[in-house]
């Protein structure tokens, strides 16, 4: 029994030596302390900022699904779902590039959708920020809610 | 049931989940960031707001890891009894993460088992079944009868004089 046990601890202490030491070295490894969506020139910005800048005015951008936005978002942010992308971009377009202040969220930290739409926009030449803690923080906090369709 | 009980049942049984094992962990372990998004959209251990990315980063960075040791020691045969107790734990704590994702509405469409890029397996009730398929097998390798005592008993010349 004590022997079965110091094995299976011998294993699952060898494989994450391994898994560690292949991190370290083996050429693709991932910042442990950092959420893989967010790249070196991402401009991440929690609830603070996010608050300040839209008491600033700042444009936000919804990248959840249009059913989720519905259901609630930030006022005056405009849903934009990573899947609707290409088709609103140039209806949006004017108006994004017009603001100098814009900041794209989604479902959270466990969310990719506002890292995505953020870089189609970089690739575009529009700087976003995203707010990475996204809706989850915002509702959470309190902070002004709007539901239905209209920004 | 001594034939579930066969130690040749749990040789051959024990290569079959290792070889599964194996080829389970290669494209996580070539594809890190990748393995960790999946882990990610599971919401077991985070991110979120209580937890940072470490623990989602540190399971993805080892799980392929304790994949591949297991399966080894599988395939070779050694410590088979652990490594399939391993396979049992692993499996069940999968299906858990598979069936809470599942309850809570979460729209995976690759599961993370075999491959991390492009489409994979989806979530769904076939998963679960193949999984449980897999905890059965495991579980007739960890509860073989021991073969070895025998054999060394078997060759009394070995001994020194």
């Amino acid at each position: 029994m004590v022997q079965t046990v110091l094995r299976l601890l011998a294993i699952v202490i060898l494989g994450a030596l391994l898994g560690f030491g292949w991190n370290s070295f083996g050429g693709r490894g991932i910042q442990l302390d950092r959420n893989v969506f967010v790249k070196d020139e991402d401009e991440v910005i929690e609830l603070a900022e996010a608050r300040a800048r839209f008491a600033r005015g700042a444009l936000f951008l919804d990248a959840r699904e249009m059913e989720l936005y519905r259901l609630g978002h930030i006022p005056g942010a405009i849903s934009v779902p990573e899947g609707e992308f290409e088709k609103a971009f140039p209806r949006l377009e004017p108006m994004l590039r017009s603001r100098f202040d814009l900041v794209v969220y989604c479902s959270g930290l466990g969310c990719e959708a506002s890292h995505t739409v953020s870089r189609w926009l970089r690739q575009r030449g529009i700087q976003a920020a995203i707010f990475t803690t996204g809706w989850p923080a915002w509702s959470e906090a309190g902070q002004p809610t709007k539901k239905g369709d209209e920004p | 049931m001594t034939v579930l009980r066969s130690p040749v049942l749990a040789r051959f049984l024990g290569v079959v989940l290792g070889v599964i094992f194996i080829y389970a962990s290669v494209d996580k372990i070539a594809h890190p960031a990748e393995f960790a998004r999946i882990v990610y959209r599971y919401q077991m251990v985070g991110p979120n707001q209580q937890m940072g990315p470490t623990a989602a980063n540190v399971l993805a960075v080892t799980l392929p890891w304790i994949e591949i040791v297991t399966g080894l020691l599988l395939v070779c045969g050694v410590w088979r009894r652990e490594a399939s107790l391993m396979v049992v734990a692993m499996t069940l704590s999968f299906m858990v993460a598979v069936s809470s994702a599942l309850y809570r509405g979460i729209d995976l469409e690759n599961c993370g088992c075999f491959t991390v890029t492009g489409s994979g397996r989806s979530l769904g009730i076939k998963l679960l079944i193949g999984d449980l398929v897999i905890v059965a097998a495991a579980l007739v390798v960890a509860l073989a009868r021991q073969d070895s005592p025998p054999a060394v008993a078997a060759e009394p010349d070995d001994r020194p004089a």
